[in-house]
């Protein structure tokens, strides 16, 4: 090969390199700016980087949306779906990393000038006057070009010669890719906000053991945020704001709710300048400041709230009463309070959690016999401890109860339990029923669905204890006194009868897919509350795992088909919380049996 | 503009676009154009210094050749260099000398003002080249150039004004003044010698420095053992990088037809110190040896010296005092330009000490040699001495390569005695800022620089033998590099992982 030849294969090759590049990255497409061809897996796309990937998504689907929200990622906290339901809109949640109020205008001009917008729901909160544009040159912060309005050439340019890592990433992802949200892909595509469905089943209930699973509470940084740009903050909106008033747009400013201590960052001076400026532009709802602001378990890191604290504050500005919404929460704030209002920011909060949180006992029994054994009661025990409860003050509550007072805040009588019993035997029908009654107390059972009304197993001769009958349970149901909830229909089941591949919980089989462990979750969920709401005619909210077990899965499963408590079988005392759904999720319950003697029962209540 | 950056290969490309398409006898006018762009690239404010020195040398220059009076002659040419090496010496040191001036004299309430000075874009380089020019006037090597803008462009030429090798100005401005029609042979070799220099720097430099950081930063933390690692990955490093960066320079300029001379040659080969010096940073030993060694062992009070001596120690040794104390005076020397630090000076005294004991022990050896039967030739012999060496060479790094004198006696201390061989294992060498695929680059790199190096310490050139290959070879190897090039060394950086992006959010 001769020298000339040589220099032209190399140049060739440098090309030839290149191209490969380009081409990879235009089939990986990581952050989606060319439209996701071949994966199509936006939710990757977004979280790389949402400025970008959210505006090329957009670009193509924008004619299912007519109305969004915009602001830094604590946005994301303000549910979509809510918005929809209260507005009657179609909302997208357009939020960002980052609370740079720059990018936040650019985008807003941008989607006014080019999608159809109805309502607009801007997110702001004091610290847009602290950051305000982002010098921002990486492929995972920048701003899309269009929205830029910079040279798109350059912007491809970029993409294309993108560091292939990228992309190789997304290919690794995708195969590790799941039901549940990863690292690699925290959005929800079709409403544009994080997927936040394992933030919404995590349990949280005492103070302590947040702060053990959330010690950045415990050691909260201190700063001191001087707002430099409260004149760029104050121009945006008001530029936002005019935007709007042209278009005809609906514009909603909110304040966000900040975790107490963060928003002594803050210097109160400035913080009343940006609120008096503020209101001369536009009023706006202010969450950011309210006792409840100082507990810890309404936020999940340093500066995000939970989406608990958004419903709250949507249930607010629309006035929906069914929900709870406590004492004072939320201000509209215009010209004549804006000044009172900022000077929440000197006040001194502090966090006494009584009024809004409730220790409940829950008690786990299974059948009653006169030969006791494990999971076995005798009948006079069990009086013993009804008895014991009745006279001690206790009042048995129902799951409902429960459930009214996390969503609604309806208290709870005085030293409130819980008496559940887990399988559906006949024995709570004969035996138990009859003594609750006599006390007048409360009961859940959790019958396997499938065996109902069986003393063989299933479809075999097996003989197996007897399990109550509707009939039975519908008289139980109609003295108002017991519920009737699923423990599974056919997630139980008994090696000794089904031999090794018997799903004895909910629980994936051994080799079993997700997917198909998924489907086999919801089938059998979906058939037993069909069948308890066919047969008794009260709606099935909760379910007491088969032997306690659950995982992430299950409990998101569950969650998204409406299954507002799930118990456990972990021992201990819950604590309830006003407004924090995730309060009743895996509930811990105290497995009581022949020898638990009334006196023991007592004392582990009073702990 | 950094060596490695795209801003670099698109001057590169409109510089040798222009070069070839102008008339010969304009082309050293598109290189000064060049080189001043280059420069000012770097800072425009400190083509000042550049053409501070550029100006005096011309002008000391045209007197030294004119001028017949031996003593003025010197009295100039000590002036002019005075005035160059202070400068060089004032902006290397003027901030480090005042925060310790101003330690002292804090108490009597005086302050310094300290400025916050950028130091020259290869200002050592350029004044070591122009000193030399001026000496070679004074000893009547040659004429003075008269033009001063060809002047200008023998000290700024481009590629080499970052970091070497300094050339003598007799075998350069020829060159840089000369026509060059486009030739396809020297274009090749350009690129291929940037290449390996690329896969130097880029896949094995860049990647064993991190190991080197990570280490030596915070050397308390670590077992003898994982320090001598590093400080084994420093001798990898800098050899990398230096050597890696010198080709590439060479590279360019070779593109542009003008031969710059080597500056290393395979030092890892060597068989004692001396020799090991010889073959590293080759333009530098070169003009310490021509401008420092030469004079001062020449000059009279070394002579008187060495009479001295010759009295005191009659033999060997007597002789080569003078001459040791010479070889002290040029690593110290070396040892002030890389900065100043009493770490430097201890380098200076252990090369300077081992290499004059080895001159002292040479005829013992030989007769030791010729008792046991070992043909100092053969290459039993040969490999021991390779192997010595390269460990004198290791315990000299760690004084290079450590923060102060301090720190490198007791990471040495560390290496003797703490060593702790079982803290080298795989866990712990993947904690030092390298994953698995890292250490396999970075090894078969070296293996492969190892036996580039073979080849040619045996004559081969390894150009003249992949000419021979058929074009499929060439080309996979071709493609192969560029491959390696672009994902292991231009993509290493500017990822980031999903789990590192949404975190604060």
């Amino acid at each position: 090969m001769s020298s000339k030849q040589w220099l032209l294969m190399f140049l060739a090759s440098v090309l030839l390199i290149a191209l490969l590049i380009c081409a990879f990255n235009y089939v990986t497409d990581p952050f989606g700016v060319f439209g996701d061809r071949f994966f199509q897996w936006y939710a990757f796309n977004f979280t790389k980087n949402p400025r970008v990937a959210k505006i090329a998504y957009l670009d193509r689907h924008h004619r299912q949306y007519d109305s969004y929200i915009i602001g830094s990622s604590a946005s994301s906290s303000f549910s979509v779906e809510l918005l929809n339901a209260y507005m009657d809109a179609r909302f997208f949640n357009l939020f960002m990393y980052g609370a740079y109020i720059a990018d936040v205008t650019k985008t807003v001009q941008y989607i006014v000038d080019h999608y159809e917008v109805k309502n607009l729901v801007l997110n702001l909160g004091v610290v847009n006057a602290y950051k305000y544009d982002k010098d921002a040159n990486l492929l995972t912060d920048i701003l899309h070009a269009r929205t830029e309005g910079s040279s798109l050439w350059q912007f491809y340019g970029k993409y294309l010669f993108a560091n292939p890592s990228y992309g190789l990433e997304k290919i690794r992802s995708f195969r590790r890719d799941g039901y549940l949200p990863q690292t690699f892909d925290v959005f929800q595509v079709a409403t544009g906000a994080y997927d936040k469905s394992l933030r919404d089943i995590e349990r949280i209930q005492d103070l302590d053991g947040y702060y053990e699973k959330y010690p950045v509470f415990l050691n909260y940084p201190k700063y001191e945020y001087k707002l430099h740009h409260i004149d760029d903050f104050i121009h945006s909106v008001a530029a936002i704001k005019k935007l709007c008033e042209e278009k005809h747009i609906n514009l909603l400013v909110i304040f966000f709710p900040l975790y107490y201590e963060y928003s002594r960052f803050f210097d109160p001076e400035q913080v009343e300048e940006v609120y008096t400026r503020l209101a001369e532009i536009t009023p706006f709802w202010d969450f950011s400041l309210h006792p409840l602001n100082t507990d810890p378990r309404f936020f999940y890191d340093e500066t995000h709230f939970r989406n608990a604290l958004g419903d709250m504050a949507l249930a607010k500005i629309f006035g929906d009463e069914t929900k709870y919404i406590p004492q004072d929460f939320g201000v509209y704030v215009t010209p004549a309070n804006a000044r009172e209002q900022a000077a929440k920011y000197k006040a001194q909060y502090n966090l006494d959690d009584s009024a809004y949180t409730v220790k409940v006992p829950i008690l786990l029994y299974h059948h009653l016999a006169d030969e006791t054994g494990p999971l076995i009661i005798s009948k006079e025990q069990f009086a013993a401890h009804m008895k014991a409860l009745a006279e001690n003050g206790y009042t048995a509550v129902s799951l409902q109860q429960l459930v009214d007072y996390v969503e609604k805040g309806v208290e709870l009588p005085p030293k409130p339990v819980v008496i559940t019993f887990d399988d559906g035997y006949a024995s709570n029908y004969e035996i138990a029923y009859p003594i609750l009654k006599k006390y007048n107390l409360k009961a859940t059972i959790f019958p396997i669905v499938s065996l109902v009304g069986k003393d063989t197993y299933k479809d075999t001769a097996q003989a197996i204890y007897p399990h109550f009958n509707y009939e039975q349970a519908r008289e139980m149901v109609a003295s108002g006194l017991i519920e009737i909830q699923s423990h599974s229909y056919d997630m139980h089941q008994h090696k000794a009868f089904e031999g090794e591949t018997a799903r004895e919980a909910m629980e994936p089989l051994a080799g079993e897919k997700e997917e198909a462990f998924i489907a086999a979750l919801r089938t059998d969920f979906a058939r037993s509350r069909q069948e308890l709401e066919a047969q008794i005619g009260k709606p099935v909210f909760a379910l007491a795992y088969p032997l306690g077990k659950y995982s992430d899965l299950t409990e998101v499963i569950l969650s998204q088909m409406g299954v507002k408590v799930t118990l456990s079988t972990e021992p201990g005392i819950n604590t309830l919380i006003k407004g924090l759904p995730q309060s009743l999720r895996a509930l811990k319950r105290i497995n009581v049996d022949e020898n638990t003697s009334a006196d023991e029962l007592l004392q582990i209540l009073s702990r | 503009m950094s060596l490695t950056s795209p801003v670099f290969f698109l001057f590169l490309i409109i510089t040798l676009f222009v070069y070839f398409t102008v008339p010969g006898r304009y082309q050293w006018l598109v290189l000064l154009v060049a080189s001043y762009l280059f420069y000012a690239v770097a800072g425009i404010k400190l083509i000042f210094f550049l053409l501070l020195t550029t100006v005096t040398t011309y002008f000391a220059g045209l007197l030294l050749s004119r001028w017949k009076n031996k003593t003025r002659k010197k009295w100039l040419l000590a002036a002019v260099l005075l005035f160059n090496f202070g400068l060089l010496a004032f902006l290397k040191y003027y901030n480090f000398a005042i925060a310790g001036l101003n330690l002292i004299l804090a108490p009597a309430g005086f302050a310094l003002p300290s400025f916050s000075l950028l130091l020259p874009l290869g200002i050592s380089f350029y004044t070591f080249q122009s000193a030399g020019y001026l000496i070679d006037l004074y000893r009547g090597k040659y004429q003075a150039e008269t033009n001063p803008a060809k002047f200008a462009l023998f000290v700024s030429f481009f590629p080499q004004i970052i970091q070497g090798p300094i050339s003598r100005f007799d075998q350069l401005a020829p060159q840089l003044t000369a026509p060059h029609a486009l030739d396809f042979d020297q274009l090749k070799y350009g690129i291929q010698l940037m290449l390996w220099g690329y896969f130097k720097k880029i896949i094995i430099a860049d990647r064993a420095v991190v190991v080197v950081n990570t280490v030596l930063d915070n050397f308390t933390s670590h077992s003898g053992s994982i320090i001598a690692f590093a400080v084994f990955f420093y001798c990898l490093q800098i050899y990398c990088d230096f050597s890696g960066g010198i080709d590439i320079v060479r590279g360019t300029a070779q593109m542009l037809g003008i031969n710059l001379r080597e500056n290393f040659r395979r030092p890892y080969f060597a068989t004692s110190l001396a020799d090991f010096w010889r073959r590293w940073h080759i333009s530098l030993g070169d003009w310490m040896r021509d401008y420092l060694f030469f004079p001062l062992s020449l000059a009279k009070p070394f002579y008187k010296l060495g009479k001295r001596t010759r009295k005191l120690f009659p033999g060997k040794l007597g002789k080569i005092i003078p001459t040791s104390l010479a070889s002290f005076i040029v690593f110290f020397t070396i040892g002030i330009w890389h900065g100043a630090n009493l770490k430097y000076i201890a380098f200076g005294i252990y090369n300077g000490l081992l290499i004059s004991f080895a001159i002292v022990i040479e005829p013992y050896m030989k007769n030791f040699l010729q008792k046991v039967q070992i043909n100092p030739q053969g290459r039993f012999w040969q490999i021991i001495q390779i192997i010595s060496t390269n460990f004198l060479v290791f315990i000299g790094r760690y004084f290079t390569r450590a923060a102060s004198l301090g720190a490198a006696l007791q990471m040495l201390k560390k290496t003797f005695f703490f060593f702790q061989a079982s803290a080298i294992n795989s866990g712990a060498l993947l904690d030092l800022g390298l994953t698995k695929l890292d250490y396999l680059l970075v090894l078969c790199g070296s293996l492969i620089i190892l036996g580039v190096g073979f080849a040619q310490e045996k004559g081969t050139s390894i150009r003249k033998t992949l000419e021979q290959k058929n074009w499929a070879f060439q080309w996979a190897l071709v493609m192969v590099t560029l491959f390696v090039l672009v994902v292991f060394g231009i993509y290493r950086q500017g990822f980031i992982a999903s789990e590192f992006i949404y975190q604060q959010f």
